[in-house]
Protein backbone atom coordinates (compact mmCIF):
# COMPACT_ATOMS: atom_id res chain seq x y z
CA UNK A 1 0.00 0.00 0.00
CA UNK A 2 2.70 2.37 0.32
CA UNK A 3 3.55 5.75 -1.52
CA UNK A 4 0.72 5.19 -3.64
CA UNK A 5 -2.57 7.34 -3.85
CA UNK A 6 -5.01 5.43 -1.78
CA UNK A 7 -8.74 5.70 -1.57
CA UNK A 8 -10.68 4.81 1.40
CA UNK A 9 -14.71 3.71 0.64
CA UNK A 10 -17.28 4.53 2.88
CA UNK A 11 -20.39 2.70 1.58
CA UNK A 12 -23.37 4.11 3.05
CA UNK A 13 -25.59 1.18 2.26
CA UNK A 14 -23.57 -1.39 4.57
CA UNK A 15 -23.27 1.26 7.42
CA UNK A 16 -25.47 -0.36 10.67
CA UNK A 17 -24.31 2.99 12.89
CA UNK A 18 -22.35 0.52 15.49
CA UNK A 19 -20.21 3.56 15.87
CA UNK A 20 -17.11 0.83 16.00
CA UNK A 21 -15.59 3.51 14.12
CA UNK A 22 -15.72 6.71 16.17
CA UNK A 23 -14.06 4.54 18.79
CA UNK A 24 -11.62 2.78 16.96
CA UNK A 25 -10.29 6.29 15.81
CA UNK A 26 -10.16 7.67 19.43
CA UNK A 27 -8.20 4.44 20.54
CA UNK A 28 -5.53 4.67 17.89
CA UNK A 29 -5.42 8.65 18.04
CA UNK A 30 -5.14 9.02 21.50
CA UNK A 31 -8.68 10.87 21.63
CA UNK A 32 -10.26 11.54 25.09
CA UNK A 33 -14.12 11.18 25.08
CA UNK A 34 -15.85 14.02 25.60
CA UNK A 35 -18.82 14.35 28.06
CA UNK A 36 -21.89 14.54 26.40
CA UNK A 37 -25.76 14.58 27.00
CA UNK A 38 -28.46 12.90 25.35
CA UNK A 39 -29.58 15.32 22.97
CA UNK A 40 -32.88 12.97 21.85
CA UNK A 41 -30.36 11.48 18.71
CA UNK A 42 -27.70 8.27 18.78
CA UNK A 43 -25.66 10.69 17.33
CA UNK A 44 -22.97 11.39 19.87
CA UNK A 45 -21.26 13.70 20.12
CA UNK A 46 -23.47 15.73 18.11
CA UNK A 47 -21.17 17.22 16.00
CA UNK A 48 -17.99 17.12 14.73
CA UNK A 49 -14.98 17.83 17.72
CA UNK A 50 -11.08 18.36 18.22
CA UNK A 51 -11.03 15.15 19.57
CA UNK A 52 -13.59 13.70 17.46
CA UNK A 53 -12.67 13.10 14.14
CA UNK A 54 -14.90 10.87 12.72
CA UNK A 55 -18.65 11.00 13.44
CA UNK A 56 -21.97 8.79 12.26
CA UNK A 57 -24.70 10.82 11.21
CA UNK A 58 -28.25 9.68 11.99
CA UNK A 59 -30.88 11.14 9.50
CA UNK A 60 -34.47 10.45 9.23
CA UNK A 61 -35.44 10.73 5.69
CA UNK A 62 -38.50 9.90 3.83
CA UNK A 63 -37.62 9.18 0.51
CA UNK A 64 -39.36 10.10 -3.14
CA UNK A 65 -41.70 7.07 -2.66
CA UNK A 66 -42.49 8.27 0.78
CA UNK A 67 -40.81 5.44 2.45
CA UNK A 68 -39.21 6.35 5.74
CA UNK A 69 -35.65 5.47 6.22
CA UNK A 70 -33.03 6.14 8.84
CA UNK A 71 -29.65 7.15 7.25
CA UNK A 72 -26.34 7.03 8.83
CA UNK A 73 -23.51 8.41 7.28
CA UNK A 74 -19.98 8.65 8.44
CA UNK A 75 -18.32 11.70 8.27
CA UNK A 76 -14.92 12.84 8.43
CA UNK A 77 -12.16 14.59 6.31
CA UNK A 78 -12.53 13.90 2.90
CA UNK A 79 -9.15 14.52 1.85
CA UNK A 80 -9.18 16.75 -0.92
CA UNK A 81 -7.02 16.67 -3.77
CA UNK A 82 -7.12 20.27 -4.27
CA UNK A 83 -7.32 20.75 -0.73
CA UNK A 84 -8.96 24.05 0.65
CA UNK A 85 -7.27 23.85 4.19
CA UNK A 86 -3.62 22.71 2.66
CA UNK A 87 -3.72 26.18 0.29
CA UNK A 88 -4.26 28.45 3.58
CA UNK A 89 -2.52 26.49 6.42
CA UNK A 90 0.65 29.92 6.91
CA UNK A 91 2.61 27.28 8.32
CA UNK A 92 1.93 23.75 6.30
CA UNK A 93 0.77 22.12 9.52
CA UNK A 94 -1.93 20.63 6.83
CA UNK A 95 0.14 19.26 4.02
CA UNK A 96 -0.29 16.41 1.41
CA UNK A 97 1.26 13.03 2.29
CA UNK A 98 2.70 10.73 -0.24
CA UNK A 99 -0.65 8.88 -0.19
CA UNK A 100 -2.67 11.93 -1.58
CA UNK A 101 -4.63 12.30 1.82
CA UNK A 102 -3.93 15.62 4.20
CA UNK A 103 -2.33 15.17 7.09
CA UNK A 104 -1.95 17.36 9.93
CA UNK A 105 1.27 18.06 12.36
CA UNK A 106 0.34 19.76 15.85
CA UNK A 107 3.61 21.13 15.90
CA UNK A 108 3.28 23.50 13.38
CA UNK A 109 -0.17 24.16 14.03
CA UNK A 110 -0.67 27.93 14.99
CA UNK A 111 -4.78 28.37 16.07
CA UNK A 112 -4.70 30.61 13.39
CA UNK A 113 -7.94 28.98 12.50
CA UNK A 114 -7.53 29.50 8.57
CA UNK A 115 -8.57 25.94 7.85
CA UNK A 116 -12.27 26.27 9.47
CA UNK A 117 -13.65 28.50 7.05
CA UNK A 118 -11.55 27.26 4.24
CA UNK A 119 -12.79 23.80 4.44
CA UNK A 120 -15.66 22.77 2.00
CA UNK A 121 -16.74 20.15 3.92
CA UNK A 122 -17.17 22.22 7.66
CA UNK A 123 -14.33 19.58 9.38
CA UNK A 124 -11.25 20.95 10.93
CA UNK A 125 -11.67 21.81 14.95
CA UNK A 126 -10.17 24.37 17.13
CA UNK A 127 -9.29 23.06 20.76
CA UNK A 128 -9.53 26.25 23.00
CA UNK A 129 -7.43 24.53 25.32
CA UNK A 130 -4.29 23.66 22.97
CA UNK A 131 -5.30 26.20 20.46
CA UNK A 132 -4.67 23.87 17.73
CA UNK A 133 -7.44 22.01 15.30
CA UNK A 134 -7.64 18.49 14.85
CA UNK A 135 -8.82 16.45 12.50
CA UNK A 136 -8.62 13.24 10.65
CA UNK A 137 -5.19 12.25 9.26
CA UNK A 138 -6.47 8.95 7.66
CA UNK A 139 -4.17 7.08 10.43
CA UNK A 140 -0.79 8.42 8.38
CA UNK A 141 0.94 6.26 10.82
CA UNK A 142 -0.79 3.06 10.06
CA UNK A 143 -0.90 3.83 6.34
CA UNK A 144 2.64 4.28 6.65
CA UNK A 145 3.12 1.03 8.83
CA UNK A 146 0.78 -1.00 5.63
CA UNK A 147 -1.75 -0.85 7.82
CA UNK A 148 -5.50 0.34 7.48
CA UNK A 149 -6.53 3.69 8.90
CA UNK A 150 -8.46 2.03 12.78
CA UNK A 151 -11.57 2.87 11.10
CA UNK A 152 -11.62 0.31 8.25
CA UNK A 153 -9.99 -2.13 10.52
CA UNK A 154 -12.50 -1.91 12.94
CA UNK A 155 -15.90 -1.91 10.77
CA UNK A 156 -17.83 -4.98 11.55
CA UNK A 157 -19.81 -4.65 7.88
CA UNK A 158 -17.47 -4.06 5.13
CA UNK A 159 -18.91 -0.56 4.88
CA UNK A 160 -15.29 0.67 4.88
CA UNK A 161 -12.29 -0.29 3.21
CA UNK A 162 -9.43 1.16 1.40
CA UNK A 163 -7.10 0.62 -1.74
CA UNK A 164 -5.26 2.37 -4.54
CA UNK A 165 -7.25 4.70 -6.19
CA UNK A 166 -8.53 3.96 -9.41
CA UNK A 167 -9.46 0.41 -7.78
CA UNK A 168 -11.43 2.33 -5.50
CA UNK A 169 -13.34 4.20 -7.99
CA UNK A 170 -13.90 1.31 -9.68
CA UNK A 171 -15.30 -0.63 -7.02
CA UNK A 172 -17.63 2.22 -5.63
CA UNK A 173 -19.09 2.28 -9.25
CA UNK A 174 -19.58 -1.32 -9.35
CA UNK A 175 -21.24 -0.93 -6.05
CA UNK A 176 -23.66 2.03 -6.86
CA UNK A 177 -24.79 0.26 -9.83
CA UNK A 178 -25.72 -2.53 -7.71
CA UNK A 179 -27.62 -0.80 -5.56
CA UNK A 180 -29.47 1.12 -8.43
CA UNK A 181 -32.34 3.43 -7.70
CA UNK A 182 -30.76 7.01 -6.89
CA UNK A 183 -27.36 5.27 -5.59
CA UNK A 184 -24.53 7.16 -6.68
CA UNK A 185 -20.61 7.93 -6.13
CA UNK A 186 -19.41 10.58 -4.43
CA UNK A 187 -15.95 12.66 -3.77
CA UNK A 188 -14.24 11.14 -7.03
CA UNK A 189 -15.34 14.38 -9.27
CA UNK A 190 -14.58 17.36 -7.27
CA UNK A 191 -11.74 19.14 -5.52
CA UNK A 192 -9.63 17.21 -7.69
CA UNK A 193 -11.24 14.29 -6.26
CA UNK A 194 -11.30 13.43 -2.60
CA UNK A 195 -9.35 10.52 -0.99
CA UNK A 196 -12.52 9.55 0.85
CA UNK A 197 -15.50 8.27 -1.58
CA UNK A 198 -19.14 7.92 -0.41
CA UNK A 199 -21.47 5.20 -1.84
CA UNK A 200 -24.48 7.13 -1.38
CA UNK A 201 -27.97 4.96 -1.52
CA UNK A 202 -30.19 8.03 -1.44
CA UNK A 203 -29.32 11.51 -2.76
CA UNK A 204 -26.93 13.82 -2.11
CA UNK A 205 -29.43 15.80 -0.89
CA UNK A 206 -30.85 13.42 1.66
CA UNK A 207 -27.68 13.80 4.22
CA UNK A 208 -27.80 17.45 5.73
CA UNK A 209 -23.72 18.81 5.65
CA UNK A 210 -23.53 17.12 2.31
CA UNK A 211 -22.43 20.00 0.26
CA UNK A 212 -24.16 18.93 -3.66
CA UNK A 213 -21.00 20.39 -5.27
CA UNK A 214 -17.73 21.29 -3.17
CA UNK A 215 -15.48 23.26 -3.85
CA UNK A 216 -12.30 25.70 -3.37
CA UNK A 217 -14.82 28.52 -1.87
CA UNK A 218 -14.03 31.43 -4.43
CA UNK A 219 -12.64 33.99 -1.80
CA UNK A 220 -9.80 31.81 -1.41
CA UNK A 221 -9.43 30.90 -4.85
CA UNK A 222 -9.08 34.95 -4.59
CA UNK A 223 -7.00 35.75 -1.48
CA UNK A 224 -4.51 32.77 -2.55
CA UNK A 225 -4.71 32.46 -6.75
CA UNK A 226 -5.15 36.17 -7.22
CA UNK A 227 -4.21 38.83 -5.00
CA UNK A 228 -1.43 36.94 -3.08
CA UNK A 229 0.44 37.31 -6.41
CA UNK A 230 -0.81 40.60 -7.04
CA UNK A 231 0.90 41.92 -3.65
CA UNK A 232 4.00 40.74 -4.78
CA UNK A 233 3.69 42.24 -8.21
CA UNK A 234 1.97 45.21 -6.99
CA UNK A 235 4.01 46.12 -4.27
CA UNK A 236 7.64 45.01 -6.45
CA UNK A 237 6.02 47.36 -9.41
CA UNK A 238 6.61 50.30 -7.56
CA UNK A 239 9.47 49.57 -6.16
CA UNK A 240 11.06 49.18 -9.97
CA UNK A 241 9.18 52.11 -10.54
CA UNK A 242 10.49 54.32 -7.97
CA UNK A 243 14.49 53.01 -8.19
CA UNK A 244 13.18 54.31 -12.16
CA UNK A 245 12.24 57.45 -11.31
CA UNK A 246 15.02 57.88 -9.33
CA UNK A 247 18.15 57.24 -11.76
CA UNK A 248 15.98 58.49 -14.99
CA UNK A 249 14.01 61.38 -13.60
CA UNK A 250 15.54 62.31 -10.61
CA UNK A 251 14.59 63.22 -7.12
CA UNK A 252 12.58 66.38 -6.59
CA UNK A 253 14.74 69.03 -4.83
CA UNK A 254 13.83 71.84 -3.35
CA UNK A 255 14.78 74.76 -5.37
CA UNK A 256 16.54 77.13 -3.07
CA UNK A 257 15.26 80.71 -3.13
CA UNK A 258 18.89 82.01 -1.97
CA UNK A 259 18.06 85.21 -4.47
CA UNK A 260 15.54 86.81 -2.47
CA UNK A 261 16.25 86.07 1.01
CA UNK A 262 19.24 87.62 0.37
CA UNK A 263 23.29 86.09 0.55
CA UNK A 264 24.23 86.39 3.91
CA UNK A 265 24.72 83.83 6.13
CA UNK B 1 21.58 84.94 9.70
CA UNK B 2 20.39 82.27 7.47
CA UNK B 3 19.07 82.45 4.23
CA UNK B 4 15.14 82.27 3.74
CA UNK B 5 16.10 79.51 1.74
CA UNK B 6 17.45 78.16 4.40
CA UNK B 7 14.46 78.67 7.02
CA UNK B 8 13.34 76.27 9.22
CA UNK B 9 9.44 76.39 9.32
CA UNK B 10 7.56 73.80 11.24
CA UNK B 11 4.70 71.80 9.78
CA UNK B 12 3.91 68.89 11.84
CA UNK B 13 2.94 68.80 15.56
CA UNK B 14 4.31 66.15 17.91
CA UNK B 15 1.08 64.22 18.06
CA UNK B 16 0.86 64.48 14.51
CA UNK B 17 4.07 62.45 14.55
CA UNK B 18 3.42 60.50 16.97
CA UNK B 19 0.00 58.72 15.02
CA UNK B 20 1.88 59.12 12.29
CA UNK B 21 4.66 56.39 12.97
CA UNK B 22 2.20 54.63 15.77
CA UNK B 23 0.54 53.75 12.22
CA UNK B 24 3.37 53.36 10.43
CA UNK B 25 5.24 50.97 12.48
CA UNK B 26 2.43 48.53 13.40
CA UNK B 27 1.77 48.91 9.85
CA UNK B 28 5.67 47.75 8.68
CA UNK B 29 5.11 45.29 11.61
CA UNK B 30 1.99 43.91 9.62
CA UNK B 31 3.66 43.45 6.54
CA UNK B 32 6.46 41.79 7.87
CA UNK B 33 4.23 39.15 10.07
CA UNK B 34 1.51 38.93 7.60
CA UNK B 35 4.09 38.21 4.87
CA UNK B 36 5.90 35.56 7.01
CA UNK B 37 1.91 34.20 6.89
CA UNK B 38 1.28 34.57 3.52
CA UNK B 39 4.54 32.68 1.92
CA UNK B 40 5.74 29.26 3.52
CA UNK B 41 9.24 30.69 2.60
CA UNK B 42 9.49 33.78 4.95
CA UNK B 43 8.13 31.34 8.05
CA UNK B 44 12.04 31.65 8.52
CA UNK B 45 11.24 35.46 9.88
CA UNK B 46 9.26 33.82 13.08
CA UNK B 47 12.60 33.39 14.38
CA UNK B 48 12.76 36.42 15.32
CA UNK B 49 9.70 35.83 17.54
CA UNK B 50 10.16 32.40 18.63
CA UNK B 51 7.94 30.31 16.37
CA UNK B 52 4.92 31.23 14.32
CA UNK B 53 2.92 31.01 17.11
CA UNK B 54 4.12 34.57 18.61
CA UNK B 55 4.67 35.66 15.32
CA UNK B 56 0.76 35.56 14.53
CA UNK B 57 0.07 36.79 17.83
CA UNK B 58 2.05 39.72 17.39
CA UNK B 59 0.27 40.66 13.83
CA UNK B 60 -3.22 40.45 16.16
CA UNK B 61 -2.12 42.98 18.66
CA UNK B 62 -0.19 45.26 16.22
CA UNK B 63 -3.56 45.12 14.38
CA UNK B 64 -4.93 46.58 17.26
CA UNK B 65 -2.40 49.12 17.75
CA UNK B 66 -2.49 49.78 13.63
CA UNK B 67 -6.89 50.53 14.30
CA UNK B 68 -6.49 52.88 17.26
CA UNK B 69 -3.74 54.96 14.91
CA UNK B 70 -6.07 55.16 12.30
CA UNK B 71 -9.04 56.22 14.11
CA UNK B 72 -6.82 59.22 15.72
CA UNK B 73 -5.56 59.61 12.68
CA UNK B 74 -8.86 59.62 10.04
CA UNK B 75 -9.80 62.80 11.83
CA UNK B 76 -7.04 64.20 12.57
CA UNK B 77 -6.18 64.86 9.03
CA UNK B 78 -9.62 64.64 7.34
CA UNK B 79 -10.05 67.88 7.09
CA UNK B 80 -6.70 68.80 5.47
CA UNK B 81 -6.36 65.68 3.55
CA UNK B 82 -9.51 64.21 2.77
CA UNK B 83 -11.39 66.48 0.78
CA UNK B 84 -10.39 67.41 -2.85
CA UNK B 85 -10.28 70.75 -3.53
CA UNK B 86 -9.59 73.14 -6.31
CA UNK B 87 -6.26 72.25 -8.43
CA UNK B 88 -6.22 68.58 -7.12
CA UNK B 89 -7.88 67.52 -10.36
CA UNK B 90 -5.28 69.40 -12.62
CA UNK B 91 -2.22 68.33 -9.97
CA UNK B 92 -3.51 64.32 -10.40
CA UNK B 93 -3.49 64.74 -14.53
CA UNK B 94 0.01 66.45 -14.56
CA UNK B 95 0.97 63.21 -12.24
CA UNK B 96 1.80 65.95 -9.65
CA UNK B 97 4.74 66.67 -12.10
CA UNK B 98 6.57 63.52 -11.37
CA UNK B 99 6.70 61.73 -14.31
CA UNK B 100 7.15 63.53 -17.63
CA UNK B 101 8.32 67.30 -17.06
CA UNK B 102 4.64 69.20 -17.14
CA UNK B 103 4.99 72.86 -16.13
CA UNK B 104 1.50 73.45 -15.89
CA UNK B 105 1.74 71.41 -12.06
CA UNK B 106 -0.54 73.87 -9.49
CA UNK B 107 0.98 74.46 -6.13
CA UNK B 108 -0.27 72.05 -3.67
CA UNK B 109 -1.67 72.98 -0.50
CA UNK B 110 -1.08 71.49 3.01
CA UNK B 111 -1.41 67.81 1.02
CA UNK B 112 -0.97 67.58 -2.52
CA UNK B 113 -4.10 65.55 -4.41
CA UNK B 114 -1.40 62.57 -4.53
CA UNK B 115 -0.99 62.63 -0.93
CA UNK B 116 -4.36 62.89 -0.45
CA UNK B 117 -5.16 59.71 -2.55
CA UNK B 118 -3.01 58.27 0.12
CA UNK B 119 -4.33 59.19 3.05
CA UNK B 120 -8.14 58.24 1.50
CA UNK B 121 -6.61 54.72 0.51
CA UNK B 122 -5.03 54.52 4.02
CA UNK B 123 -8.85 55.07 5.53
CA UNK B 124 -10.71 52.80 3.03
CA UNK B 125 -8.14 50.44 3.22
CA UNK B 126 -7.17 50.87 6.11
CA UNK B 127 -10.60 50.19 7.77
CA UNK B 128 -11.39 47.23 5.76
CA UNK B 129 -8.53 45.38 7.33
CA UNK B 130 -9.79 46.45 10.82
CA UNK B 131 -13.09 45.51 9.82
CA UNK B 132 -12.11 41.86 7.95
CA UNK B 133 -9.36 41.03 10.48
CA UNK B 134 -11.34 41.57 13.27
CA UNK B 135 -14.22 38.92 11.61
CA UNK B 136 -11.09 36.28 10.79
CA UNK B 137 -9.68 36.79 14.23
CA UNK B 138 -13.90 36.05 16.14
CA UNK B 139 -14.74 34.05 13.08
CA UNK B 140 -16.69 31.66 15.28
CA UNK B 141 -18.91 35.01 15.99
CA UNK B 142 -19.46 35.25 12.29
CA UNK B 143 -21.64 33.86 9.26
CA UNK B 144 -19.52 31.16 7.31
CA UNK B 145 -19.90 32.73 4.06
CA UNK B 146 -19.04 36.32 5.49
CA UNK B 147 -15.77 34.89 7.59
CA UNK B 148 -14.70 33.56 3.92
CA UNK B 149 -15.17 37.07 1.81
CA UNK B 150 -13.25 38.59 4.30
CA UNK B 151 -10.27 36.79 3.75
CA UNK B 152 -10.06 38.11 0.40
CA UNK B 153 -10.92 41.63 1.45
CA UNK B 154 -7.99 41.37 3.81
CA UNK B 155 -5.99 40.32 1.17
CA UNK B 156 -6.86 43.10 -1.37
CA UNK B 157 -6.46 45.44 1.47
CA UNK B 158 -2.98 43.73 1.79
CA UNK B 159 -2.39 44.88 -2.08
CA UNK B 160 -3.53 47.96 -2.29
CA UNK B 161 -1.74 49.56 1.19
CA UNK B 162 1.32 47.42 0.18
CA UNK B 163 1.94 49.12 -3.20
CA UNK B 164 0.53 52.79 -2.22
CA UNK B 165 3.59 52.37 0.94
CA UNK B 166 6.39 51.79 -1.11
CA UNK B 167 5.27 55.22 -3.28
CA UNK B 168 5.01 56.96 0.14
CA UNK B 169 8.56 55.98 1.46
CA UNK B 170 10.29 56.86 -1.89
CA UNK B 171 8.45 60.12 -1.87
CA UNK B 172 8.89 61.16 1.55
CA UNK B 173 12.18 60.42 1.38
CA UNK B 174 14.95 59.95 -1.40
CA UNK B 175 12.02 60.83 -4.14
CA UNK B 176 11.67 64.32 -2.42
CA UNK B 177 14.56 65.47 -0.65
CA UNK B 178 13.55 67.41 2.40
CA UNK B 179 10.86 65.69 3.08
CA UNK B 180 11.66 62.90 5.75
CA UNK B 181 12.48 65.87 8.53
CA UNK B 182 8.70 66.85 8.34
CA UNK B 183 8.18 63.75 10.57
CA UNK B 184 10.66 63.03 12.18
CA UNK B 185 11.44 66.62 13.65
CA UNK B 186 8.29 68.28 11.94
CA UNK B 187 10.59 70.55 10.60
CA UNK B 188 11.01 71.49 7.00
CA UNK B 189 13.33 74.00 5.14
CA UNK B 190 11.19 77.43 3.38
CA UNK B 191 12.30 76.46 -0.16
CA UNK B 192 11.24 72.89 0.30
CA UNK B 193 7.99 74.41 1.49
CA UNK B 194 7.83 76.79 -1.37
CA UNK B 195 8.94 74.32 -4.04
CA UNK B 196 6.37 71.26 -3.22
CA UNK B 197 3.28 73.00 -0.78
CA UNK B 198 3.63 76.41 -2.46
CA UNK B 199 -0.39 77.50 -2.02
CA UNK B 200 -0.01 76.38 1.55
CA UNK B 201 3.00 78.40 2.15
CA UNK B 202 1.12 81.49 0.52
CA UNK B 203 -1.67 81.07 3.19
CA UNK B 204 0.80 80.94 5.58
CA UNK B 205 2.22 83.81 4.68
CA UNK B 206 -0.99 85.28 4.50
CA UNK B 207 -2.36 84.51 8.12
CA UNK B 208 1.01 85.52 9.56
CA UNK B 209 2.17 82.09 10.74
CA UNK B 210 4.76 82.77 8.85
CA UNK B 211 6.71 85.96 8.78
CA UNK B 212 9.49 86.01 5.31
CA UNK B 213 12.55 88.19 5.77
CA UNK B 214 12.46 89.31 2.61
CA UNK B 215 12.16 92.77 3.71
CA UNK B 216 14.28 93.24 6.37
Amino acid sequence: MSNMELVKMIDLSRCTACRGCQVACKQWNELPASKTKNWGSYQNPADLEWNTWTLIRFQEYVDAKGRFKWLFRKDGCMHCTDAACVKVCPTQALYHTEFGTVAFDPERCIGCKDCIPACPFNIPRFNEQTKKIGKCDLCLSRLRANKPPACVLSCPTGALSIGPKAEMIEKAYKRAKALGEGASVYGDKFVGGTHVIYVLPEPVSAYPGLPENPSVPLPIILWKDVLKPASVIAGGGVLAAAFLHYILHGPKRPVEDTQEGGSEI
Amino acid sequence: MKTQGAQIVTVTNGFERLVHWSLALSCIVLFLTGLAMMFHTLNALSMLTGGMYNLKQIHNYSGIVFAVSLFIAIPMWWAEAGRFEEGDRQWISALGGYIGHSKHVPEAGKYNAGQKLFFLAVVVFGLCMVVSGTVMWLQAKFDLSLVRWMYALHALGFTVIFAFFFVHLYLATIGVPGSASAMLTGKTTYAWLKTNHGKWLKELEKTGLIKTNTKK
